[in-house]
């Protein structure tokens, strides 16, 4: 009981700080459910007026561009590239826990090296490559390229999660008579649930927010990602808010719930990276 | 007798050996195709940029461009040119600008972080939420944010009587890069928050105990106890954390595109539009050179601790 009020001001402390931290978007669904007198105005009211609010930004976003079709195309790359990089860093980070390969210490730090590629230079290899193969307004080449940046760093953060995972536990099943792969699939992947699913949130975030591939790599508009279609609004002559926040919105709403939801993931998945 | 025992021993090596020999092919088994995603489809096109450095001339045809003369022209141009060193310029402040911000941030919500309280997980999601918004919809946000006429901070401003005129942000020289900085840092500080919150917790607890009782102040605990339990992790976070920031494109494309007057073209900005405003590939590509010689070097130079972390 003692200790009970000065957690709460712990809380207390938090809930302020999050206040402070998170008003950019507070800022932006205010923008999108108050109507546009309220928000294009030299006095914004910085509190929701519950009795005022309107959802036209929604319907008219909808109606006005082809957000449903953005959406889609997004969803379409980061689930393939998230699961195509998954998979390939799940076995390298694998091989990188378990074996001693002269490779090793190489193949790191190429893949250190690969961090500090800038991806508005990648893109111009990219651009060739897509070209050379008439793989512009491809969604699978985005797909691809999209998984090829996420593989590095999602093979160290596996990797240090492996690492935390016994090898007495597979070396006990290869006894019971598992191949080495099956003693990786039945026995590790189990265990590593956490640190894949730490890795998976990591991947889609990445590939749901690529920009600069989308711009690049993809020209017909109903190819385009959704960041993509949210910049194109920029560009307008008087730019829309309140329907530019109300897209936005829609666009960071699964992010923020797969976020929210998985997050205790990502910290475990990184905890037990910092401890290998 | 000697005999029999050699054989039974050299066949146990033998296999020994073939065991071995089967484990190293199933471990490159496994990283082949990591290998080949990354030289694929990253050491290919890097090694395509570096040829294409040497490319002289302009060309609107991509695929000839491997028909173009070869010669140092490109170098010559771009590091000739003071823009360039002024990109340099405008690369470090904007990186140094993000990181020791995002870092101070990053630090002190770690530590409220660390703390055991009510709610917690919920308020630790919350702190984290701004590492997963797209850099595109960030910058979106603040531009809203930092309109001229009718942006938030603008009226903020003149609430508290700290502005008089609207200021334009985004299209006044002086302060545009400021107001790429901004977003820039909000985006960042979660993987500092992140990255930090997981090292502390992997401090063990009873040296914190140990600290107490010897009556250490929280200061002084801090000092002692968090901060080496912290240091390899926030090296290792800081040059990551600064190696994306100095390539970062999406947040000062969206909202600037380099510009009033270059006063936001980072290298990163200012190759891609040398590449795909004006189709200058080759002088792209020495910028590109450029950015990963810099990168080298910070990296070269946290080398030290970062051995430590990465090949423990």
């Amino acid at each position: 009981m003692r200790t009970e009020r000065p957690r709460l001001a712990f809380t207390a402390i938090a809930a302020a700080v999050c206040v402070v931290l998170l008003f950019p978007l507070y800022w932006m669904v205010l923008t999108a459910i108050l109507p546009t007198s309220a928000t294009l105005s030299r006095e914004p009211t910085l509190l929701p007026v519950w009795s005022a609010l309107d959802w036209s930004a929604f319907a008219a976003v909808f109606a006005r561009k082809p957000l449903g079709t953005w959406l889609l195309n997004s969803l379409l790359v980061s689930l393939g590239a998230t699961l195509i990089s998954l998979v390939i860093a799940a076995l390298a980070g694998y091989s990188l826990s378990r074996f001693r390969t002269p490779a090793q210490q190489w193949t790191g730090y190429t893949l250190l090296l690969t961090k500090m590629l800038p991806g508005s230079l990648v893109v111009i290899p990219f651009f060739i490559m897509a070209s050379t193969f008439h793989l512009i307004d491809s969604l699978f080449a985005l797909m691809v390229a999209n998984a090829a940046v996420g593989v590095p760093f999602a093979t160290w953060l596996l990797k240090g999660f492996f690492d935390g995972i016994p090898r007495e536990l597979e070396q006990a099943a290869m006894l019971d008579g598992c191949g080495h792969l099956g003693a990786f699939l039945r026995i590790v992947v189990p265990l590593a649930r956490p640190g894949l699913a730490a890795c998976a949130i990591y991947l889609a975030i990445l590939s749901w927010s690529d920009f600069v591939f989308a711009r690049t790599l993809i020209n017909d508009q109903s190819h385009w990602t959704i960041t993509t279609g949210l910049v194109s609004f920029i560009g307008e002559h008087g730019i829309d808010w309140p329907a530019l926040m109300a897209a936005g919105v829609i666009s960071l709403a699964p992010m923020v719930v797969l976020f929210v939801l998985l997050e205790p993931f990502l910290v475990s998945g990184m905890t037990a990276g910092a401890q290998r | 007798m000697s005999d029999a025992l050699a054989q039974r021993e050299a066949r146990s090596r033998r296999a020994r050996s073939l065991l071995a020999r089967r484990e190293r092919r199933f471990a490159y088994a496994l990283l082949a195709p990591a290998v080949l995603a990354v030289g694929g489809l990253i050491a290919w096109p890097m090694y395509l940029i570096v040829s294409i450095s040497f490319r002289e001339g302009r060309s609107l045809n991509f695929l000839a461009l491997d028909r173009r003369p070869l010669g140092l022209g490109n170098y010559r141009s771009v590091l000739g040119d003071p823009a360039t060193w002024h990109s340099v310029l405008v690369s470090v402040v904007y990186t140094l600008g993000t990181l020791v911000p995002a870092l101070v941030i990053g630090l002190a919500t770690a530590l409220l972080l660390n703390r055991a309280f009510p709610l917690r997980r919920w308020l630790r999601s919350l702190m984290l939420l701004p590492w997963a918004v797209p850099g595109v919809m960030v910058s979106i946000v603040f531009l809203w944010m930092f309109d001229a006429s009718f942006g938030v901070v603008n009226h903020l401003l003149r609430v508290l009587g700290l502005a008089q005129t609207d200021i334009a942000w985004y299209s006044t020289e002086s302060t545009a890069l400021f107001a790429v900085i901004v977003p820039t840092i909000w985006k960042a500080y979660p993987f500092f928050t992140l990255t930090l919150l997981a090292a502390m917790q992997s401090i063990p607890g009873h040296l914190y105990e140990a600290a107490e009782v010897d009556g250490a102040t929280a200061p002084q605990r801090f000092a002692n106890v968090t901060w080496p339990g912290i240091r390899g992790p926030a090296v290792l976070a800081v040059v990551l954390n600064g190696l994306w920031t100095f390539r970062e494109f999406d947040i000062i494309f969206a909202a600037t595109g380099g510009g009033p007057a270059k006063a936001t073209e980072t290298l990163g900005i200012r190759a891609y539009n040398e590449a795909f405003g004006y189709f200058y590939m080759g002088r792209a590509a020495v910028i590109g050179v450029l950015m990963l010689l810099m990168a080298l070097l910070a990296v070269l130079l946290a080398r030290r601790a970062l051995r430590r972390e990465f090949f423990a």
